[in-house]
């Protein structure tokens, strides 16, 4: 792409007194839109991404994009004192509308200096930070190269090493933090993402990548240094980064990714001064889909597909999924009940029958405290046969991150209801309402719970019996077939241990009865809950 | 044609092969059952295609991402 021209100035009869300073403002600004030069920009496009402008043009709704700062850089000068070049700093940013509804928006263009911090000028990232804090905006981030952070040539540039955060450098991070419990915060990897590009992508409440991209904590040159030579793609790559739960989705295109950006912000208030926007919906409310009778098998070993299901019950097209390659025993999105944005959970059996993993309960709070901190309520489609078992899920702590799970719960102040689908056993069979608080909570015809399950539960309880037992297998049959009988879920309602069971058929009505009832307890309150990435 | 590698998911035991080498399956099809936290968890086929090798038996203790069997797609 050649550089832009200089932007259009509407014509006017006469120079007016000051036309002098208006022709340089406007040769400054036509010289920031260079970037960082053809050659750069060229660069940028044969390797299949866009440049940070051309981002922002298309995250922005038309026309919308009021750029501020756009003139800062490093400027060179003839012996006269007369503007040769203007190199723009490497961070674009300004304030702009998606679907009508005001952001921030703030990008690296690394067609200067990689995006690195010395070409940066760190005061213009902050100021985007704080304006969406400040005034309430959601802010998108648009994150390609170390982010505004260090290179090693600043050593020589100014002359001496940094102290990272150095004396009253740490507003970058005041913000980032303070952001996540104010305003939505979305980020976009789009190329190599490192270091506190890495860190400012990881602190949103939402990040997506495309599959070309790469995000890592320090690149192949460092990590070669230290060990075997890997790959960006093995080392940051979007299977890399979407398993271990550091990035939430992975894209094809930079055009899919604004996409995800705007679909994520549709269902959240622009802060935690508001909330969500009730659309009309076009669905039924009181759609009862037969599928849903058939969805779960007799046979209690056999899984089948959750994702059905919840399409099945939300307004029809409205489930977003987040997430979706971490803690995989528990579906997480966002979805639509009558119009009413609410933060759905879902187990997946094909994953540990739907056990919740040490990284299931981390995506659980994070997801909760997302939901908490932008007054959604929570539906929970419960089939958790308990927490994961075994060597590998002890080394894990998973019985911590288990409980911090369910403290997330216990303290979150949103309305609540979950569906019993099927299991829900030992402690994390508990995990399926905030304790001490009234949350509605319905059953399928498909739902068994217990402390514990009988397979190896019996064993545990009955191991007297069972050892003094003749024939123990026979013994064993004899005591499961009596507590089969005791089991039925008919007797845990009949002694209001549970307190509805439903026709699974009427899921979707009950659901958007509870999204209308939570509407007067949707307060736009910030949440007392200071959210943590 | 293609070879595709058929990977486990999960960290689970092998239960029963279902496919064997030689069968052909559409996508969707079961190739092997894992048994992880006492559930059936199918190893589904990602495409139509012939099976021509499964790479565990029955028994088996598998790790996540571990190839479970290869498919002539």
């Amino acid at each position: 792409m050649s550089a832009s021209p200089p932007p259009e100035t509407p014509a006017t009869p006469k120079p007016g007194l000051w036309q002098p300073e208006l022709d340089e403002l406007r040769l400054r600004e036509s010289h920031a839109k260079r970037m960082g030069g053809a050659d750069k920009v060229r660069r940028q496009h044969d390797a299949g991404r866009l440049t940070v402008r051309e981002r922002i043009e298309k995250l922005a709704d038309p026309g919308s994009f009021h750029e501020v700062g756009a003139i800062a850089g490093k400027a060179e000068y003839d012996a006269q004192g007369r503007l040769l070049e203007l190199t723009p700093s490497n961070c674009v940013w300004g304030r702009a509308t998606m679907d009508g509804r005001r952001v921030v928006l703030v990008g690296d263009d690394f067609t200067v200096r990689g995006g690195s911090a010395d070409a940066t000028i760190r005061e213009k990232p902050l100021m985007a930070e704080r304006m969406a804090h400040e005034f309430r905006m959601p802010i998108v981030r648009v994150i390609e190269g170390s982010g505004g952070g260090g290179s090693v040539k600043t050593i020589e540039t100014t002359g001496r090493a940094n102290l990272p955060g150095g004396v009253g450098g740490t507003g970058l991070f005041l913000y980032t933090t303070l952001n996540l419990s104010a305003v939505p915060v979305v980020g976009l990897g789009l190329g190599s993402v490192a270091g506190l590009g890495a860190a400012r992508l990881a602190s949103t409440h939402y990040s997506v990548m495309t599959k070309s991209s790469a995000m890592f904590v320090a690149g192949p040159p460092v990590v070669s240094r230290l060990g075997a030579p890997v790959t960006k793609e093995e080392l940051g790559g979007w299977e890399t980064q979407c398993k271990a739960g550091a990035v939430d989705h992975a894209v094809d295109t930079e055009e899919e990714a604004f996409a995800c950006a705007r679909r994520f912000l549709s269902y959240l208030p622009s802060s935690v001064h508001e909330v969500s926007p009730i659309l009309p919906c076009e669905d039924d409310p009181g759609r009862r889909d037969e599928a849903l009778m058939n969805a779960i098998p007799r046979e209690r070993r056999r899984v089948y597909q959750m994702r059905p299901i919840i399409e099945c019950v939300v307004d029809k097209g409205s489930f977003f999924e987040m997430g979706k390659m971490f803690g995989r025993s528990l579906i997480t999105g966002l979805a639509r009940l009558d119009g009413r944005a609410v933060a759905v959970m879902a187990s997946d059996p094909f994953f540990y029958g739907g056990s919740w993993t040490a990284d299931t309960c981390q995506k659980v709070v994070r997801f909760i405290d997302l939901a908490e901190t932008f007054h959604l309520p929570v539906v929970y489609l419960m089939d958790c046969p308990g927490f994961m078992v075994g060597l590998e899920a002890e080394r894990s702590a998973t019985i911590r991150h288990g409980v911090r799970a369910m403290a997330a719960m216990n303290q979150a102040t949103i309305p609540w209801c979950t569906i019993v689908i099927r299991n829900a056993f030992g402690v994390a069979g508990a995990a399926h309402q905030p304790a001490g608080r009234l949350s509605l909570r319905y059953a399928w015809l498909s739902a068994r719970w217990g402390s514990l399950p009988l397979e190896g539960g019996i064993e545990a309880a009955y191991r007297a019996d069972l050892d003094a037992a003749e024939d123990p297998a026979a013994k064993l049959a004899e005591i499961e077939d009596r507590l089969n009988l005791l089991r039925s879920p008919f007797r845990t309602a009949e002694t209001f241990w549970v307190e509805e069971i439903i026709d699974p058929r009427e899921t979707r009505p009950l659901l958007c009865d509870f999204a209308r009832m939570a509407d007067p307890l949707r307060q736009p309150t910030p949440s007392r809950l200071q959210m943590r990435p | 044609m293609a070879e595709i590698t058929v990977v486990a998911e999960l960290t689970s035991a092998v239960w029963k092969i279902e496919a064997g080498p030689g069968t052909s399956v559409s996508a969707g099809d079961t190739i092997v059952i894992l048994e992880s936290m006492k559930m059936e968890i199918p190893v589904l086929a990602p495409s139509d295609g012939t099976v021509t090798a499964i790479l565990v038996a029955e028994g088996d203790q598998i790790t996540e991402g571990q190839a479970v069997a290869k498919l002539e797609a």
